[in-house]
């Protein structure tokens, strides 16, 4: 009989892993985390202070991968289907930051929670041919108690009352919402004239001093940017909590490779990684854990380490989807004041909401229903991003001057519903391999009409409104964009993969092993003491930013690890 | 060694001789107009030479912090290695006067950097290219 290192291992440090380890390491249990990226975050060492390495850096942090991943040391592949060959593109693909903290390091943190229909598309919509619409294995009511838990463990600042379509919450929000941005009034102003319900967005950043942790000062770099002052919570209140129990470890540096299973082939006995501080031989450290592997490492990193190790069957990487991302834009006459604040601070979710004009636009397009997603009013381009959108030349000054694409740009962004398809999937690439020889992951994605009709439909609506509050013009885009893939390969500002940091359903939960990889507890059907604890897990996309509903289901599943 | 380089980074990071300089500032100038007046060739002389500081020059540390710049991890030490030889190529060319597509685009990428990115990394001098633009000084610059 070997020692057990600790209780449960934890792969990957993002909100997933990190709620996961702290609900662990509160019931007594000891826990490893192991993050592949290295440590910007928080101190290892008491107190656990947050490190600030970071800055308002538009140079570290989006032009030379601060916080990881370099897709140099891991390329991703993308392409549309199997016609277009192996591949056609190899390098960044919907990356999330790749460090202690995960992607929760630097999204600028709308945290809103799904409706109770969001769990039962299929019961309350019903089907749609080429997609695989299916209810949850659980109901909002089942969550309820965790997303309470959850936000105020992150803090996430928001009012009730003020979205009509909100589910029913058992407790009000931990924080009031922070100072709204002026030019989301006038945005949501207009929309409300629109007959659109605009709220002010959850948001897991400070509003008030929280939780040892001062309040947001707008900075105006928060999405792509860590907070230099940690005012937010998303997920280094988590992974503190964790570390004073003294139960509790990260492990930065620790690229898993493998989930070490007994002989029978039926549990999970630790983990083998590779210590990448090491260069350019990396040491294989194995770790045993005495009760549970957790899986947390995004739904992309997740089904690539699941493929890799033949776990989970064959549905691991199937039914990806993002949100479909439309960028409604408006180019105002004057400044619309986007270098300061949270980038976002107001969304409206009428597009997720059957309306009569909704259900006309489905029936134009010979579709039983539409969703479309959660809209936000709001603003985020670096000087640097904004430069590199104008064809360099004479004419660069005059247009950086002039300012349509930062300065007086405003957009709404709705983030789509997406339907899952089974042929959409994250697999292992046939030839690229990442730094340390493992096969890359790829992608392959084309959105359902659904979404094509969903985008067209909510482009109109906001090109409206976007006119109605002053715009001088409005156009909207999509990612992925839908036109010929060779107008877009290089000049194309988001690419031609989608550019969604929303990555989910390459794990679905479900009540039958034949249509589904992990059980209602989130525990892999065929090693059930290895639990995914991230969005792989989601059914169905909704249409609503994922980390507050992916944290929540990782409460959820470590809770009831623990009993 | 070829002729955009000078045999060995001098003091102040110059790493390319005379005429590759005056080419490869042409070729900055002709994406972003007064990219250069305001340190482009600079900015591009700190990276090719960024890995040859210890920490390296890429990644600067927040101002207050007691730092001045941040650790590289090894394996993101060799991906940037790796980088910086095929700039140093790239840069070759356009001194060269061969640039091939990508080069250029290389060049534009560059020169919009050091003419909006922040002034700790040798470009927008004094935070002149911010100031063109009305875009405002930072809350939380780093260390410049
Ligand atoms: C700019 C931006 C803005 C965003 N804004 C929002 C928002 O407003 N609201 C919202 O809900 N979401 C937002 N997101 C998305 C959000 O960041 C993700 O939903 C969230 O981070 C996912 O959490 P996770 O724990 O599942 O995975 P991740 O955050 O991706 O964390 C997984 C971690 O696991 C590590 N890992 C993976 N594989 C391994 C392995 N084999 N070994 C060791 N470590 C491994 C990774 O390095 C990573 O650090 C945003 C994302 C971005 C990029
Ligand atoms: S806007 Fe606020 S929460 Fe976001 S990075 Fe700046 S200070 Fe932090």
């Amino acid at each position: 009989m070997t020692t057990a290192d600790c209780d449960a291992i934890v792969i990957g440090s993002g909100p997933g892993g990190a709620v996961a380890a702290d609900v662990l390491t509160a019931a007594g249990w000891s826990v490893i985390v192991l993050e592949k990226g290295r440590n910007h975050l928080v101190s290892l060492d008491p107190p656990y202070e947050p490190l600030r390495h970071l800055s308002n850096d538009e140079i570290a942090m989006v032009r030379r991968h601060l916080l990881g991943p370099d897709p140099r040391l891991e390329p991703r592949t993308y392409r549309r289907h199997a016609d277009d060959g192996d591949r056609l593109l190899t390098g960044e693909v919907n990356n999330l930051p790749s460090t202690v903290g995960g992607g929760g390091y630097h999204a600028d943190a709308k945290l809103p929670r799904f409706r109770e229909e969001d769990f039962a598309l299929r019961t309350t919509r019903g089907p749609i041919d080429g997609a695989d619409v299916r209810d949850w294995p659980l109901t909002y009511a089942d969550l309820e108690p965790h997303y309470a838990e959850v936000e105020r463990i992150i803090g996430v600042a928001g009012e009730t009352g003020t979205n009509p379509f909100a589910a029913w919450r058992s407790s009000g929000f931990p924080m009031p919402p922070g100072p709204d941005m002026p030019m989301a009034l006038v945005t949501t102003a207009a929309a409300a004239r629109h007959g659109l319900h605009p709220y002010r967005a959850p948001t897991g950043a400070n509003s008030v001093e929280y939780d040892g942790r001062p309040a947001c000062v707008d900075c105006g770099f928060c999405g792509r940017y860590g907070c230099p002052v940690a005012a937010k919570g998303d997920p280094i209140a988590s992974l503190q909590r964790m570390l004073r129990t003294g139960r509790g470890q990260v492990r930065p540096e620790a690229l898993v490779t493998e989930i070490v299973l007994d002989a029978a082939g039926r549990r999970a006995t630790g983990v083998r990684y590779l210590d990448l501080a090491h260069h350019p031989d990396p040491p294989v450290i194995e770790l045993r854990a005495g009760r549970a592997v957790i899986v947390a490492g995004g739904a992309f990193e997740t089904a690539r380490l699941l493929l890799r190790n033949g776990l989970g069957g064959d549905l691991v990487g199937r039914h990806l989807t993002y949100h479909f991302q439309t960028f409604t834009v408006g180019i105002f006459p004057d400044d619309t004041g986007g270098d300061r604040g949270r980038d976002v601070t107001h969304l409206h979710d009428d597009l997720m909401i059957d309306t009569p004009e909704l259900l006309g636009a489905a029936r134009e397009a010979g579709l039983p229903w539409l969703r479309g997603g959660v809209t936000e009013h709001g603003s985020a381009a670096g000087p640097v991003d904004e430069a590199l959108m104008y064809p360099g030349g004479p004419r660069h000054a005059a247009a950086m001057a002039d300012s349509s694409l930062r300065r007086r740009m405003w957009v709404l962004t709705v983030q789509g519903e997406d339907l899952a398809q089974p042929a959409n999937r994250v697999d292992l690439d046939p030839s690229v391999r990442d730094a340390w020889g493992l096969p890359a992951g790829r992608v392959t994605y084309r959105p359902h009409r659904h979404e094509l009709a969903a985008s067209a439909y909510a482009a109109a609506v906001h090109e409206a409104v976007l006119v109605d509050a002053g715009a001088q013009a409005a156009f909207s885009a999509t990612s992925p964009p839908q036109h010929d893939i060779d107008l877009h390969a290089s000049i194309n500002p988001i690419g031609i993969a989608p550019a969604s940091r929303h990555v989910m359903g390459t794990a679905r939960m479900g009540t039958d092993p034949a249509t589904s990889v992990v059980s209602p507890e989130q525990r892999l059907w065929d090693v059930d003491n290895v639990l995914i604890c991230d969005s792989s897990v989601f059914v169905t996309s909704a249409g609503y930013n994922p980390t507050l509903t992916l944290a929540a289901l990782s409460h959820r599943a470590a809770t009831l690890l623990t009993g | 060694m070829t002729g955009a380089r000078a045999a060995e980074p001098s003091e102040q990071g110059a790493v390319f001789d005379g005429p590759a300089r005056a080419v490869i500032a042409a070729a900055l100038d002709a994406q972003v107009p007064g990219s250069v007046a305001l340190g482009a060739v600079d900015y591009v002389e700190r990276l090719l030479t960024a890995l040859d500081h210890d920490p390296p020059r890429l990644w600067a540390a927040p101002e207050g912090s007691g730092q001045a710049w941040l650790e590289v991890g090894v394996w993101e030490r060799a991906a940037w290695a790796q980088r910086i030889a095929e700039m140093h190529a790239a840069y070759d060319r356009v001194a060269a006067g061969e640039p091939t597509e990508a080069d250029v685009r290389l060049v534009h990428e560059h020169a919009c950097e050091a003419t909006f990115g922040d002034p700790a990394y040798g470009g927008n001098r004094d935070g002149a290219g911010w100031r063109q633009i009305g875009f405002p000084d930072p809350l939380f610059p780093p260390a410049r």
